[in-house]
Parts: structure tokens; C-alpha cells; sequence
């Protein structure tokens, strides 16, 4: 009998943990995270980043994958609304579609918070961004650099293939790069879209260019995993690494690769890891609506500037140049070493 | 009233009359369009031409016998991503090697015809044996399947192909590459099949008049089930093809390749009714399409021209259908 009351209260204990234990991890809430596609490596790592880092400060993440269609977009962001989740991370398919679902949500008393992709039409909660023109200024300059190197000054040939045209992620890369090239007379931009962001037009493009112009000094792709499909086209043209001078930009895994291997010369990192950990830092603030403070911030060891702009507290994370002397950091999310340590709010 | 010999020259002229098409629209590009007019050019048509081209052969086909397979596009992307994980030396690529090398090329068409042939199999079992509309079916694989590469790629890409699939993609034979060889072949050998034996003969009856057919004691069944398991492994080697042309796969490759693929069945004469069709006149319309891509890229045009130029074309090539109809019938 004494055994049998013994089992009876051991199992009312351990039935009691069981039912403290989530009390006692109790989540802050779920943050929805509006990824806009999962074809490409930035974003399937950025969900891995984001959920990640968001855990690390006490939320539940759920990702929504838009597919890069404005629409399915447009309708995620209005269901999730009437799931009264603690925050939106919006990556927005279109920069401008997006607007009145961002304004409906914060409507609703539901923050937004833009991830990677900066929204200035409406404002946000927050706002964590490389910055695309920014992205395309740092290939000029590196470009700048290369001709230099190349020819004496900076003067040559440019193929500029974009990504899909009506994604304003490409132009706005083109709009920096191409603003900070204009100084330069000695210098001929050949511009052309890979539509659909699809690896087989970028192959296309370059093999048709390197053709009809095969003094092209240099090639900047608006993606790292449109250079595989040029690399390919160049080898199918006889070249070798070095022949002619590559860059791109987002900072993929397979940019990473065509660097140890001398194809690229240089990658323009987007600082993904440190974009999703300013999310999660300043997470709690967004969420209980606390003023965030304007200045330099670490993050991931970088520094970090917010600003109050118009549109909310923005963060921005300097891109870095990826060339083969550095390549090898564990820093640049290509290496795809996410950070091990736990992310701390900011107080 | 015209003679014999003007009635053949005029009927030749109408069921030829996409080559004619692709002879002008060439000779105005390289007339107007600098660096145009060269062999590294006409050669890159070819090679580009090469993708689309093998899927419309399947396509085609299916279309012939009086369907619809809006499958292909995905079923390539999952027969380049299956090849770029197994062979691919990088990324999410596994890298398997194979003794003597060379033996990674036969095996990774087959590999991906396999594929290909499998889904097509589904495919056609769920409109033959269940009645289920091609449409709905295919269109559900073509949802299905991409979800699939990016499923079993997890969004990421393989890189670097085994060295002697690479091999077909960079080598060339008589200016044109090896890869543009292939889809060179496959559609000689699909337009002798399609043309001089009982098979091809009973799927263009099947697509003119299935009924008929049946009455005449032919097996409908099983020859649309074949066509739906043609178009899926001749997709599966196109997307081993892409594979090749592209140094491995990421889950977004082929996208938009399907309508591309539709656009050089129409333009290339086949009816979308069925039973109507000739594979000699899709190979000229993928090569007219991939001549106006060439032609915009040289000329710089915004991309955007490209899709509106290719409507356009479809459209004409529609009408132009039924010009070419009322003129047989007038010659009849």
C-alpha cells in the first residue's frame, strides 16, 4: 500500500514539473517572419538566422514564404494580423505593395519590423538593413579599384547583369552602383536583366556579351548565384579564372567558392547574420513599444549605426567586400558558421 | 486555277513556313544589329536553344495526342537538382564519383530520364486510368514538384559538375557546342519517330480523333499514358542538360522555361487541339525565340521587351495558323 502511495505522489510530482516546466520557458510571444522567397541562399538562411536568433531572446518564430508574389504576401500579412501575433518581420516582395499592410498591421497595435529590405514610404517599428544602394556603392568602389589596377585608371568595360527587373532590390544595387560609376567617362556599362532572377539567363547574357563585346574588362552580377551560371558560360568560352574580372553581391556560399577558386574577385557581403541579430536585439523594445535610441550598437561585432529616420528607427549594417585574402572568415554568413552565442537584447 | 507544281510550292511553303520566318527574322538582325552577324552568335542560338528545345519535344508530343503537361518545367528543375546533388562537387553537391569517370554521364542521364519518366508515369496514370483532367494533373506537378526542389535542396545550390558532364557543356564540334548537339539529335531521332513509325502515326490520330482511333483497335490508353512518360523523361534531360550548361543547379533554375517552351510548340505549328503538329518546325520556333532573346540582349533592350515581343509573336504565329488553314482549305 505504502509502494503504491509512494508511486501515486511521485507521479503527482513529476506530473506537477511537467506542468511548470513551460511555465517556467515561457515563450515572449510568436514573431511572424515574412520571408519573400525561398529560391535563393540569403533568404533560406536568413530563416535559419532569424528563428534562431529570435529563440535566443525568448520568442516562438513562424515563417511565411511569399514565393516572391506580392499578392500571397499581401494576403499572409492580413492573416497573420488576425492571429494578433507580438511582432511582423517583413522582408517585402514589393517595396511599395506592402505599404498598407504594414500600416493595417501597426493598426492593429501589431509592430513591424523590416528585414533587409527598407520600406521609407510608411513607417515601421524598425528597421534592419544593409542597404541595396549602399551594396551597389561598395561594388563601385571595388570595381573603381579593379580597372584601376587593370588599366591605369579607371576606365574599361562593364557587364552589369541584374536580376529580375521589376524586383527593386536589383535597381536599387544598380542605382548605387551606377551613380557612383558616373564620374568615370572612361568606363561603358553594358545593363541587362536575368529575368526571374533564373541562373540559365545570366549564363545567356554573358555568353551572348562576351561574343558581341569580348572586351568586356569586367563582370558584376547583382547575385552570387548568377555567377555560377556565368562562370560556366566563360568556361564554354575558353576562359580561365582571372581572363575576366568578376564581382557580385549577397556574399552566397557559391560566391564564396568562385573566390578560393579565382573566378570571383571580389563579393559584396550582405552582413545577413548581423541584419537578423539586430532583429533579435532590439526585439524586445519593438515589442513593448520602448524608445529605441539613436547611435552606434554592436552587433556581431560590428558597428552599427541607428538612426530615427522618417520611417522609424533604422539600423544600418556595413556590407563587407569578400576578396580571397578574407574570405575564409567565419563572419560572412557564405561560410554558413552561424554565431554560437546567444543574442542579448539591448537594454 | 494554279497547277500541281504551284499548289506543292505554296503547300510547302505554309507547313514550312516557321523556317521561313526564322531565315527573315535572322537576316534583319544581322543586318541591323551590330556584332550580330557571326558564328559565335548563331552558334550561341543553338546552344541556347537547347534547353527549351528537348522539353518542347516531349511537350509537343503530349500536345499532338490531344493533352496538356504543364509539368515539365519542374520535372527539369528536379532532374538538375537530383543530378547536382549526386555530382556536384560543392554546395549541397555530394560529390559522387565513379569508376572510369566517364561512366558519371551515362548514368546521370539515365538518373534523370528515370526521374523524369517516373513523374511523367504518374501523371499519365492519373489522367488515363482516373479520367482526371491533364490540365488539373500537371498543373498540380508542376506545383508539387518545384515544392520538391526546394524541399530536398533546402533552398540552397550544388556547385561544380563532375568534370566530364562539364566536358559536354564546354566542348564544341564544328562551332557548335556539344550540349546543342544533343538537342540536335533528340529531335532528329523524335522526328522520325513522330513521322515514319506506327507510334508516332497513332498519336497524331489520337490527338485528331481519339475515338476513331479506339474504334480502329488501336490502345489509346497506353499510347497517351507513353506520351505523358515521354514528356517526362525527355524534361528530365533537358533539366540534365540545364544542369550542364549551368555548372550544377539552384532551386530556382528553369523557372519560366514552360511558357517559353509553349510559346515554340504554337509558334512551331503544333494545334493546341491536338493531332496537328510537325517536331522540324518547333526546333525553328525555339530558335526563333532564342534569336529575338539574342537580338534584345545584344541591342540592350530592357528584358521586358523580350516577354511583350514573344506574346506578340504567339500570337501571330496563332493567327497565322489560321491564315495558313484557310488557304489549305481554299487549295483543297
Amino acid at each position: 500500500m505504502n509502494r503504491i502511495r509512494r508511486l501515486l505522489i511521485s507521479s503527482l510530482a513529476l506530473t506537477a514539473i511537467g506542468l511548470a516546466s513551460p511555465a517556467l520557458a515561457q515563450s515572449k510571444g510568436t514573431i511572424y517572419y515574412m520571408v519573400p522567397t525561398l529560391l535563393d541562399e540569403f533568404q533560406t538562411e536568413s530563416v535559419s538566422a532569424i528563428e534562431k536568433f529570435l529563440k535566443d531572446v525568448g520568442y516562438d518564430a513562424i515563417t511565411l514564404n511569399a514565393d516572391n508574389k506580392t499578392d500571397l504576401q499581401q494576403s499572409q500579412m492580413n492573416d497573420t494580423i488576425l492571429l494578433k501575433p507580438a511582432a511582423i518581420v517583413l522582408a517585402a516582395v514589393d517595396f511599395n505593395a506592402l505599404q498598407p499592410s504594414i500600416e493595417k498591421a501597426r493598426a492593429a497595435g501589431i509592430p513591424v519590423i523590416e528585414f533587409d529590405r527598407q520600406i521609407t514610404a510608411t513607417p515601421s517599428d524598425f528597421t534592419s538593413v544593409a542597404g541595396t544602394i549602399e551594396i551597389g556603392q561598395v561594388a563601385a568602389g571595388e570595381i573603381q579599384r579593379l580597372l584601376k589596377e587593370k588599366n591605369g585608371e579607371v576606365k574599361g568595360k562593364i557587364l552589369q547583369v541584374l536580376g529580375d527587373p521589376a524586383d527593386p532590390y536589383s535597381l536599387d544595387i544598380q542605382k548605387g552602383f551606377e551613380d557612383k560609376m558616373k564620374e568615370f567617362a572612361g568606363v561603358t556599362i553594358i545593363s541587362l536583366p536575368a529575368l526571374q532572377w533564373a541562373p540559365e539567363n545570366a549564363g545567356t547574357i554573358v555568353s551572348d556579351q562576351m561574343v558581341a563585346n569580348p572586351d568586356i574588362d569586367l563582370i558584376f552580377l547583382h547575385a552570387a548565384h548568377l555567377s555560377v551560371a556565368a562562370v560556366a558560360a566563360l568556361e564554354a568560352k575558353g576562359k580561365k579564372p582571372g581572363d575576366v574580372m568578376m564581382i557580385s553581391s549577397n556574399g552566397a556560399p557559391v560566391g564564396l567558392d568562385l573566390i578560393r577558386k579565382g573566378w570571383l574577385n571580389v563579393e559584396v557581403e550582405q552582413p545577413l547574420y548581423a541584419q537578423a541579430a539586430a532583429v533579435a536585439m532590439f526585439a524586445d523594445k519593438v515589442v513593448n513599444k520602448q524608445e529605441i535610441k539613436a547611435g552606434t550598437y554592436k552587433v556581431l561585432g560590428l558597428d552599427s549605426v541607428v538612426t530615427i529616420e522618417a520611417w522609424g528607427p533604422n539600423i544600418k549594417i556595413p556590407g563587407a567586400a569578400i576578396t580571397k585574402d578574407n574570405v575564409d572568415e567565419p563572419r560572412f554568413w557564405g561560410n554558413l558558421k552561424a554565431p554560437a552565442d546567444k543574442i542579448v537584447p539591448v537594454e | 486555277m494554279i497547277s500541281p507544281f504551284q499548289r506543292a510550292l505554296i503547300e510547302f511553303a505554309l507547313d514550312n513556313l516557321v523556317w521561313f520566318m526564322l531565315v527573315f527574322v535572322l537576316a534583319i538582325f544581322s543586318l541591323t544589329i551590330p556584332n550580330f552577324f557571326q558564328i559565335g552568335i548563331f552558334a550561341n542560338i543553338v546552344e541556347q536553344s537547347t534547353f527549351v528545345g528537348v522539353m518542347a519535344i516531349g511537350l509537343a508530343i503530349v500536345i499532338i495526342a490531344g493533352h496538356m503537361d504543364l509539368s515539365v518545367e519542374s520535372v527539369a528543375a528536379l532532374s538538375a537538382m537530383i543530378t547536382g546533388i549526386l555530382f556536384c562537387s560543392h554546395g549541397i553537391g555530394q560529390g559522387y564519383t565513379l569508376t572510369p569517370a566517364w561512366l558519371v554521364i551515362p548514368v546521370a542521364a539515365l538518373i534523370a530520364i528515370f526521374v523524369g519518366g517516373v513523374i511523367g508515369a504518374m501523371n499519365g496514370w492519373l489522367v488515363v486510368k482516373l479520367q482526371m483532367n491533364a490540365f488539373i494533373v500537371t498543373l498540380a506537378s508542376y506545383i508539387w514538384v518545384r515544392g520538391l526542389v526546394v524541399a530536398i535542396s533546402g533552398g540552397r545550390s550544388a556547385q561544380d559538375l563532375a568534370p566530364p558532364l562539364r566536358f559536354i557543356g564546354i566542348e564544341t564540334m564544328g562551332f557548335i557546342p556539344l550540349i546543342a548537339w544533343i538537342a540536335i539529335i533528340c529531335f532528329v531521332v523524335f522526328t522520325f519517330i513522330m513521322g515514319r513509325t506506327p507510334f508516332g502515326r497513332h498519336v497524331t490520330m489520337i490527338g485528331g480523333n481519339a475515338v476513331a482511333t479506339f474504334r480502329a483497335g488501336i490502345k489509346v490508353d497506353q499510347l497517351v499514358l507513353l506520351t505523358f512518360v515521354l514528356a517526362g523523361a525527355i524534361a528530365g534531360l533537358a533539366g540534365l542538360l540545364l544542369a550542364i550548361r549551368t555548372s550544377g543547379a539552384t532551386a530556382n533554375l528553369g523557372t519560366g522555361m514552360l511558357f517559353n517552351a509553349f510559346a515554340a510548340v504554337v509558334i512551331g505549328g503544333v494545334s493546341l487541339k491536338g493531332g496537328v503538329g510537325r517536331l522540324p518546325g518547333v526546333y525553328a520556333g525555339v530558335l526563333l525565340l532564342s534569336s529575338i532573346h539574342t537580338a534584345i540582349n545584344l541591342m540592350g533592350l530592357p528584358a521586358h521587351y523580350t516577354q511583350v515581343i514573344l506574346g506578340a509573336l504567339v500570337l501571330a504565329a496563332v493567327l497565322l495558323d489560321t491564315v495558313k488553314l484557310s488557304i489549305k482549305q481554299m487549295l483543297a
